[in-house]
């Protein structure tokens, strides 16, 4: 038996989202319109609402209903260091340590060659022209430590010292409360490679 | 059938996220070849295989099922491979597609995996990445028997140090015709794997892209075109 048009249409369209198949799909949309149809209007109306009011702002390239986020327009951070991340949630991480008073870009994405991702799906070239603002003085490369998140940081940092600007990575090794016995041999490696003068 | 198999040597090519929590990595493994397998809840925090997953490390996997359907049920550092940096790092992307679109499911090359292995050695530890390139394209097309003996012309003669040659893919070295684009010196020298001349190098990289082309056929390598489009900014 086929399935109602507009029924067909939302299970469809649920498969939009990130690991949803068919069966998945299906199973949302039942449960949608037979059990919580209120969760559905405010499903609805919460899409429609955030596609119409978020941009990306202008600055750091985040989500903002405004054209400058408040981040950024924040007198209390400080505008000579800024940090760069590969996703919002990864700012958000940032954020919650209360260790960083300086400003970020988020590239939305990491160079991913064998996906075809390139420095123009990710935004480099935003970047560039973001850290040359004049009051930038040093940019802190906090991409991920995937194969990925190392070459995106290796090119960035190409691309922005040969403009001129200080570039650090944050660091890698062992994590707090550490104790080698029970830490994977990789971490090790690179926490013993990427040793500092104490 | 269903196979199991444990502690194979092994190298990750690439990873994708599959269903909610779950990854497909194709990998390059000693006895196997190139395979895909699944592994389950990957991607759940705190799952620690993930960090292990990464390519250009040596490990030993183990995974069970048939087809689609292997799981990877563990995965062991080996240690001493220590994670490509900078340009070496693209250069080990590089490598990790001509295997993903090359090499055929499946098949052992165990060869082929020391070459690979030797290659991301190298990438670590020398300064200079177009022998180490050259070198490992051309075992991987000698492997795969897509690149004919460079050693003697395909009719069997003597190639002259001081003459020109071309190349007629599928035959291997002939004498030279109109578009006779390598001199008989390189092609002995890519032959015996002496990358030390630079002239060897630049014909090299000229041979090995035409060969790489023909058996690519018309989608472009990912990673080329990436470095053309950083160029570019």
């Amino acid at each position: 038996m086929p399935l109602p048009g507009s029924l067909e249409t939302l299970i469809d369209a649920l498969r939009a989202l990130p690991g949803v198949g068919p069966k998945s799909a299906a199973r949302m949309a039942y449960h949608l319109l037979q059990r919580d149809r209120n969760g559905a209007a405010r499903l609805a109306a919460g899409l429609t609402h955030a596609l119409d009011k978020l941009h990306h702002c202008q600055r750091c390239n985040n989500f903002s209903e405004t054209p400058v986020c408040d981040t950024c327009a924040s007198p209390r951070r400080d505008a000579r260091q800024l940090c760069v991340v590969e996703m919002p949630t990864d700012l958000n991480r940032l954020e919650e340590t209360q260790a960083y008073k300086g400003l970020y870009f988020v590239l939305m994405g990491r160079l991913s060659p064998l996906d075809g991702i390139g420095p123009r799906e990710i935004g480099l070239e935003r970047l560039i022209e973001r850290a040359r603002d004049g009051v930038t003085e040093e940019v802190i490369l906090a991409t991920n430590f995937t194969a990925e998140g190392e070459a995106t940081a290796h090119y960035a940092s190409e691309l922005l010292k040969a403009r001129g600007l200080k570039v650090t990575r944050i660091a890698r090794g062992l994590p707090a409360g550490g104790e080698l016995e029970h830490v994977d041999g990789m971490t090790i490696a690179q926490a013993l490679l990427d040793r500092r003068p104490a | 059938m269903s196979e199991r198999v444990d502690g194979d040597p092994a190298f990750v090519l690439h990873t994708r996220p599959w269903r909610e929590t779950s990854l497909i990595v194709d990998i390059f493994s000693r006895h196997h070849g190139r395979l895909g397998l699944v592994a389950r809840g990957a991607r759940r925090a705190g799952a620690a295989v993930k960090a292990r997953l990464i390519p250009f490390q040596p490990l030993t996997l183990s995974w069970f099922g048939r087809g689609q359907l292997r799981t990877l049920h563990a995965a062991e550092w080996q240690g001493g491979g220590l994670m490509l940096r900078g340009h070496a790092l693209m250069c080990g992307f590089y490598l990790n597609e001509l295997l993903l679109r090359l090499l055929p499911e499946g098949d052992a090359h165990e060869t082929l995996f020391d070459h690979y292995t030797l290659a991301l050695a190298d990438l670590n530890s020398r300064p200079e990445v177009e022998p180490v390139l050259r070198r490992f394209e051309l075992d991987l097309l000698t492997e795969l028997g897509y690149a004919q003996s460079l050693g003697h012309l395909a009719s069997g003669g003597v190639i002259d140090p001081e003459a020109r040659y071309g190349y007629e893919i599928g035959a291997g070295v002939i004498p030279p015709n109109r578009a006779a684009g390598y001199s008989g010196r390189a092609l002995l020298a890519l032959a015996a794997g002496d990358f030390s001349q630079p002239n060897t190098l630049a014909e090299g990289k000229l041979l090995m892209r035409a060969l790489l082309a023909h058996y690519l056929g018309d989608k472009p390598l990912a990673t080329r075109q990436l470095l053309i489009d950083l160029q570019r900014l």
